[in-house]
């Protein structure tokens, strides 16, 4: 009798803290920026508890599982672990340069139990891992990478068991996707360089239409076509992916075939830049601005946006939004360094007015003409590699 | 025996106390983690159910009105055993809160929502094409509502967006979306 009621009583007094713990728990594997500060508090006394009523019991790994995930909305990827572990876990990392790239990560407070000795990934952000134990109840991860990384591109953090969605302790690390060291050895000027430009939208696809009727396929071709005669005459070899107003594969055909159609242009004619010309557009009126985005797959794109973005703001007199990282078909299928700017939002009566005068446009022209410039010296300043 | 009475009791008051919480238990995975979310200025119960039944609290993502963030929106609603299409039913209705702007079509309508292996299936018909008002901003904006709404759901890890049960490359002809995507923590609006 006495037996039954203390475990009871103990079954009941493991499991209540737990309860009350889970109301600030995480949000588990879903939400993979969780971070683990918001963790840290109530994680002293959960490893009290459980040190105390579990003394017994394994303290080990019980699962390892990886995915990779892709950010909706930049189209950054990175390669997520999470391991199980029977009780909570304190954690430790380091990076390793020599003989190659690797991640070093301690597990204190966990063997490695049952799992694998060793797992095998892509390549793309990892290569492999091996689990070994390192002492009494501490795991030790070592992760083969094929690129060096900061301190910035990996994270390694705990979360606490979470009974109401049945997940246990486990050790979550996130690693980012590296930009490869591609070399592309710009040199100064527009002499010689080979431009594509993409007028957004054409032919069946309007893109979008204005309150005042402009169709955004309209401006995109107008912009382009005054940008080309103005880096001919600095010696760049210029091709727009289409020169009228039509589709680039064809009549309605699929969104994905007119993409890469342009896409083609830009990969076939070995392109040294791929500009993207767009107008935006939003349900709400009062949306407005110019913006330039970037995919970040060589380590120019980036400079490549900042570069038109710093150029074409001012001279636009429109809101400045920025640069950002876009998980967009046409920059991310483009080889080369690649850019889509949205010149202001044709949704805005102000703006769609603007944008139909032939001194916005030739502005417009000009500044990407003048941030394509500024790219190309930027780019040659730093050599091949960044 | 006095000590075993005392004892029984106890235990007995325990049992109580852990039945209560098993029942809580058997909420919806959603209950537990829109508790989770950090409670800010926008986000606001809404279609609070008559007294007596137990609501689910569920989270989806609205536009500012400027295009350029989401923000959560927590709604109470009665419990059903689909939360997940509830989530996206309540992403093609309007805001409660009308600083914020709705972003799928209108005429979008959601055709059929599975989850397998945590990925989320969710299948539109072809409005969200059709009635698209175009512009990379609208189209950021759609698929990070979807994602992020989906992705509220602990055992949903990515989204694949389906248009008239098919795979899609793009919804307007910006976005790349022809493979299951993770939650987008970066366009979320933050310090609200």
């Amino acid at each position: 009798m006495h037996r039954l009621v203390m475990t009871i009583i103990s079954l009941a007094i493991f499991l209540l803290p737990l309860q009350v713990s889970n109301a600030a728990g995480d949000a588990a594997v879903g939400a993979p920026d969780a971070k683990p500060a918001l963790q840290a508090p109530s994680l002293k006394n959960d490893a009290a508890v459980l040190s105390k009523l579990d003394k017994n019991a394994k303290k080990q790994i019980t699962a390892l599982r990886w995915a990779n995930h892709i950010d909706a909305v930049t189209g950054l990827s990175k390669l997520r672990l999470v391991l199980d572990v029977s009780s909570p876990v304190t954690v430790g990392s380091s990076i390793i340069g020599s003989p190659v790239p690797q991640l070093s990560v301690d597990i204190k407070g966990a063997g490695p139990g049952d799992i694998k000795n060793t797992y095998e990934f892509d390549g793309r952000i990892a290569e492999s891992l091996t689990v070994t134990a390192a002492g009494a109840d501490t795991t030790r991860l070592i992760m083969q990478l094929p690129l060096m990384l900061d301190e910035s591109d990996y994270k390694v953090f705990t979360l606490r068991a979470d009974p109401a969605n049945n997940k246990p302790f486990r050790v979550v690390i996130d690693i980012g996707q590296k930009i490869p060291p591609i070399k592309f050895n710009f040199t100064a000027g527009l002499k010689d360089k080979v431009i594509v430009l993409d007028p957004g939208h054409g032919g069946s696809d309007p893109g979008a239409v204005g309150p005042g009727k402009t169709m955004e396929k309209t401006i995109t071709l107008a912009v382009a076509q005054r940008l080309k005669p103005l880096l001919e005459k600095s010696g760049a070899k210029v091709f727009l992916t289409r020169n009228d107003d039509r589709d680039v594969f064809g009549p309605n055909a699929s969104a994905v075939d007119e993409l890469s159609a342009r896409t083609t242009v830009a990969n076939n004619n070995k392109a040294d830049i791929f500009v993207s010309i767009h107008i935006n557009s939003f349900t709400n009126p009062i949306a407005s601005g110019i913006a330039t985005y970037y995919y970040q797959k060589t380590p120019y794109d980036a400079l490549l946006a900042s570069s038109i973005q710093s150029s074409i703001a001012p001279a636009s007199g429109l809101l400045n939004r920025g640069i950002n990282a876009a998980n967009f078909y046409v920059i991310k299928r483009t080889v080369m360094p690649a850019v889509l700017t949205e010149l202001g939002f044709i949704s805005n009566p102000d703006e769609e007015k603007l944008m139909n005068t032939a001194d916005f446009q030739q502005k417009m022209a000009q500044s990407i003409y003048l941030g394509l410039d500024k790219f190309f010296n930027q780019a040659a300043r730093l050599g091949g590699g960044q | 025996m006095a000590h075993t009475r005392k004892l029984l009791f106890l235990a007995l008051m325990v049992l109580t106390l852990l039945v209560a919480a098993c029942a809580n238990d058997k909420t919806p995975d959603i209950s537990k983690l829109t508790e989770n979310t950090p409670p800010s200025a926008d986000q606001q119960a809404v279609n609070q159910p008559p007294t007596g039944q137990a609501p689910m609290r569920i989270t989806v993502y609205h536009a500012t009105p400027d295009a350029m963030y989401l923000v959560p929106e927590v709604h109470s609603v009665d419990k059903n055993d689909h939360p997940a299409k509830t989530a996206v039913e309540l992403l093609l209705t309007d805001p409660a809160n009308k600083q914020l702007t709705r972003v799928l079509p209108t005429g979008t309508k959601l055709k059929n929502l599975t989850v397998r292996d945590h990925i989320a299936y969710v299948d539109f018909n072809d409005k969200i094409i059709k009635n698209n008002v175009g512009g990379s901003a609208t189209e950021i904006l759609i698929v990070a509502a979807v994602v992020n709404t989906l992705t509220e759901f602990p055992d949903i890890h990515k989204v694949q967006i389906l248009v008239e049960g098919k795979t899609v490359e793009t919804l307007s002809g910006h976005m790349s979306v022809g493979q299951p995507l993770s939650r987008s923590e970066g366009i979320i609006k933050k310090n609200m």
